[in-house]
This record gives C-alpha cells, structure tokens and sequence, in this order.
C-alpha cells in the first residue's frame, strides 16, 4: 500500500513538471504544444552530454542546470524562429506546427545520438518503509519537483512578472493595452516551460534510461495529465498527473483475481498506457455533457 | 531502373489514398486527426490476421474494411462536441493504443515481431492494384469535394455554428466524413499489407502519420489533387535518400532521421510561408440563384 503510494508520488512527480510547461503555453498562446514533449527528451541528452564529455563532465546537478538553461534558450529560439510568426494562426494551425517541430528535434536527436539507450551511473541506496521498497534517488526526485512547483507558485501568484503572466493568460489583448509587455512575458514563458521540462526529462532519464524513443512513452500520460487537470490550469496539470499516477499504480496494484475468481490476478504493468487513455476519454466525456455542450450545438 | 520506377508508383499510389483520407477530413472539414495512421494499421492487421488464420484474402479486406468505421465511430464518440485539440490528442491516443495492444497481443498479432501475409510477388501486378485502389479513392474523394455534402464539410470547416444555423449538425459530417475516410485508409493498409507481404507495428508509429500530414500540408489542403502531389514528392524524396545514402557512404539510420527532420521542416516552412500549399485549393463560388 504505501509503495503504491510512493511509486504514484514518483511518477507524478516526474509527469507533473513536464505537463506544467504544456499548461503554461496553452494559457497563454492557446494551443496544445506537442513539441514541449522533445524538450524533455532534448534536456535529457543535454544532461547525459555535460555529465560525461571528457573534459567538462559536471557534477549531475550542475550539469541539469546547464541542461536547464540550454533548453530554455532553445525554447525561446523556437518561438523567435516559428511560434512567434503565428500568434494570429488559429489553434489547429499551430498545434500541427508543433508537430512539425516535435518531429524536427526528435530527428535531430536520434540523428546525434544513434538510437541506443544510455544509463546514468548515478549511486543510489535502497530506503525500508514498512513494506515499500524504495531509492534515495526516488525521494530526491519526488522533493525536487515538490520545491519546483512551489518555486512555480511563488513565482506566478507572489511577483510582478508572475501576475503579468497570468494577467496575458486571461485576457492577452487588455493585458497589453494596460502596458504589460507581452513578447518579453511569453519569451520568458517559453525559457520556464522548456527549462522545466528539461529538469523532468533529465529526472526520468536518471531513474530509466535515455532513448530518442522515450518521448513515445511519456507523451501519452503527459497529455492525459494535461487534460484531466483541465489544460489551461498550471496546478491543475499537478493534480491531474497526481491523479492519473495513482489510478495508474492503483489499478495495477489491486488483486482483481481474488475479487472475481478466487485465484491472485493483477492487470499487467504494461497496460498503465491504456489508463492513461481510459482516463483522458473519461474526462472528455465527462466533460462534453458539461461546459462544452453549451457552445456547440 | 524501370524496376524503380515501378516500386516508386506502388508506394506513392498507397501514400497517397492515406493522403487523400486525411485531405477529406482535415482539409475538407477541418478535423486535425493525430491518429490517421491507426486505420491504415487496422486495414494491415485485419490482412495479417486474416491470413495466419487461413482466410483467402477478401475476408481480411472486408474485416478491415467494417472494422475502421466502427472504430472511427468509437473513437469520434469522446471528442464530440469539443474542441479541435482535444479531437488531436484522442485520436493520437487511439493509434497508440492499437500499437501498444499489438504489442502486447503476440498470440493473434505476432507481438513486435509482426506477420506475414501472401505477397503479390509481381511487381506490375501490385502497382496495378494500388494504383486502382487510388484512382477509385482519388474520384470517391472528388465526388465528396464536389457534391453538397462537401460543400457542406467546408461550412462546417469554416464556421461550425454557421452550420448549426442551417439546420446541420456538424458532428453528423464529422462523424460521417471520419467514416468514409477511415475506410479509405483501411484499404490502403490492406493493399499496403499484401503488397509488403508483412505487418509489424513498427510500420505504424505517430511518426508515419506525420509523413501523411507533410504530404498533405506540402500538396495543399482541401485539394485532391494536390496532396497526390505532396505524397509523391515525400515518398520520392524517401526512396531516393537511400540512394543518396550508398553514394555518400553514411550510415542508414543517420540518413533515415535527417530524412524526417527535413520532413519536419518541410512542414513548417510550408506553414510560415506557404500555408495554402503547392497547389492551392479553388475557391469556390456558387451562385445561389443558379445552383
């Protein structure tokens, strides 16, 4: 029971710091960005690079940062070459951009990097709780998104560029003629979102692997978060993956055999994809009854 | 040589009815389908299947040819009434879904490892196949553009409510257009299938629906014959950077990811700087006095 708590708070946390920056974008500039995926897997194979050059080889948590950094101006460089040219397309448009440029970095990526998988060498000891078996590196993730997301928090509701953020998120075209200036605010959107997003990837890449394929396996799970904490909510992304985390462990975890037959029978591990589908239908068709209805129709 | 030029046919003619399948939803009625590979896939399996099982041929294409609307249906059921991005991320998540299920499903599906299905081993005799299955999508889809139901896919396009005024609703052309276009890229994938002669789920990954989105933002949305267009160019483009590949000896996979950075690329130019296409679609008039 509370390594099915553990291993949700872990994934959530992993999930959760990369959805923010797709919530971010989409409150701001309205439109699903599929190409915030590649940056995770972008600051992934940074961090893996300025851990192991000869000759640079960072400490881990330095070179996350530099990973970070990088991510965030590739980010901003993005926006300058191609998003920043269609803040009047609509929002299919831009959504079918992002596409393009997932594919794009993705390309590059495996082009750079081959497609096999690298390993972090990070040391870790094993923690006892009860009857959870868990890592130190499992506590160290789960608190470096717990401090993130605070960080995150204070930022946008404690500080002026944080309320200017929000104030472009509500209503773009009055937060501009109130002075507010809008392309310096989404700029530094993009640096956050990416930047973020590079700290998720470099997480899960320590705790797994790095593969140009992993954008596959978490771009699923990162949506249905997205979408069950509603997508233009930051915090709500951190809910939904939390969320979706648990009912993905949950669902595993629970001896449905028993329950049924008679005989122990749990749902395979490899059907946490299906939940995270399962629960983004849930959550459209929940929500298409509601708010949505009224609009179309 | 002529070898070539016929294998290049046969796979420009199967690119482009998925092209098509995508143009008659996205560029007739606005629909942004992240999961157009999943019915090709279904159309493929429902091939596979049907032969490891001992089928003659028609059986997997007719099973392939019900299954893709009735999961067209399915999957148009959540993403009703919402909007366009949520309509993206269902059905990007169905076709993983199918990938992932494939996977996990070895005894019927032949897992990662995939399956064999009889080959048309005569290569004029497979290009002659899939160039009729295109040409009898290529004039299906013609007759959609012209008619006043694609008339009426492009009002729901441009403006979903103007359509509700008229006493349409939009989900019933959605729905309907999604049908016809699934079944389409069903029988591409049944063709692609016998062609090939083997289906894995490798063939049929997020990144080959997006060759089908270049092909068709590259040819021109809304225009048949300008995703035809735009297929071709994709497909000509892949086939020759394997020769560009031998010549300049550089490894294979090397080649084959810079080959899809250039068709991310492409589609971005595309959109910043030609967003209609290479051949745009007609604007049309109608007179309503006369028509």
């Amino acid at each position: 029971m509370i390594q099915v708590l553990v291993n949700s708070i872990v994934y959530a946390s992993e999930i959760a710091i990369i959805a923010v920056g797709v919530s971010l974008c989409y409150s701001i500039l309205r439109f699903a960005n599929f190409a915030h995926i590649q940056f995770a897997v972008v600051g992934g194979y940074l961090t893996y690079s300025f851990a192991t050059i000869p000759g640079l080889a960072l400490p881990l948590p330095l070179a996350m940062l530099a990973s970070a950094v990088m991510t965030g101006l590739m980010a901003i460089l993005i926006d300058i070459l191609v998003f920043s040219r269609l803040r009047n397309t609509s929002a299919e448009g831009k959504m079918i951009v992002s596409w393009g440029v997932a594919l794009f970095i993705r390309s590059i990526v495996a082009a750079i990097y081959g497609g096999s998988a690298r390993v972090f060498d990070v040391p870790s000891s094993t923690i006892v709780v009860g009857d959870a078996v868990f890592t130190t590196l499992d506590v160290i993730i789960a608190c470096a998104t717990l401090v993130l997301m605070v960080a995150l928090h204070l930022f946008l509701y404690r500080t002026r560029i944080g309320s200017g953020l929000r104030a472009l998120a509500s209503n773009q075209e009055l937060a501009v003629t109130r002075g507010i200036p809008g392309d310096r605010l989404i700029r530094l959107m993009w640096f956050l979102s990416g930047s973020l997003a590079a700290i998720g990837g470099s997480l899960i890449a320590i705790q797994t692997r790095l593969q140009p394929s992993m954008d596959l396996v978490i771009m699923l799970p990162i949506f249905a978060a997205v979408t069950i904490g509603g997508l233009s909510n930051v915090f709500g992304a951190v809910t939904g993956a939390l969320i979706l985390s648990l009912a993905q462990n949950f669902l595993i975890w629970f001896d449905f055999g028993t329950l049924l037959f008679g005989d122990p029978w749990h749902i395979p591990t490899k059907f946490r994809d299906y939940v995270a589908v399962l629960a983004l239908v849930l959550v459209l068709l929940l929500r298409s009854r509601s708010s949505a209805a009224a609009a179309k129709r | 040589m002529l070898d070539f030029a016929v294998y290049s046919i046969t796979i420009i003619a199967v690119w482009s009815i998925l092209a098509l399948s995508l143009n008659i939803q996205f560029g007739m009625t606005g629909l942004v389908n992240f999961g157009q590979i999943l019915p090709f896939a279904l159309g493929a399996y429902a091939a596979g299947i049907a032969a490891s099982l001992g089928y003659p041929w028609w059986i997997g294409a007719l099973a392939g040819l019900i299954a893709a609307p009735l999961i067209a249906l399915l999957v148009i059921m959540p993403a009703q009434r919402l909007a366009q991005d949520y309509w993206a991320l269902i059905t990007l998540g169905a076709a993983e879904i199918f990938r992932l299920t494939v996977l996990n499903t070895p005894a019927l599906t032949g897992g990662a490892d995939g399956l064999n299905v009889p080959r048309i081993i005569d290569p004029i005799l497979a290009m002659t196949i899939a160039v009729a299955v295109l040409i009898v999508t290529f004039l299906l889809a013609q007759r959609i553009s012209s008619s006043p139901y694609g008339r009426m896919l492009r009002v729901v396009r441009e403006d979903e409510i103007l359509a509700s005024t008229l006493g349409r609703s939009p989900i019933r052309y959605q729905a309907s257009v999604s049908v016809i276009a699934w079944m389409m890229a069903a029988a591409a994938g049944v063709t692609y299938a016998h062609i090939t002669g083997y289906v894995a789920p490798s063939s049929f990954t997020v990144t080959e629906t997006f060759i089908i989105w270049t092909a068709v933002i590259l040819g021109g949305p809304g225009r048949n014959m300008g995703v035809i267009f735009g297929a071709a160019i994709i497909q000509l483009l892949g086939v020759s950077s394997r020769f560009i590949a031998q010549w300049i000896d550089l490894p294979p996979d090397l080649i084959a990811n810079l080959r899809l950075a250039s068709f991310g690329l492409v589609l971005v130019l595309m959109f910043l700087y030609r967003p209609q296409g290479l051949i745009p679609e007609a604007k049309q008039v109608h007179d309503a006095e006369r028509d």
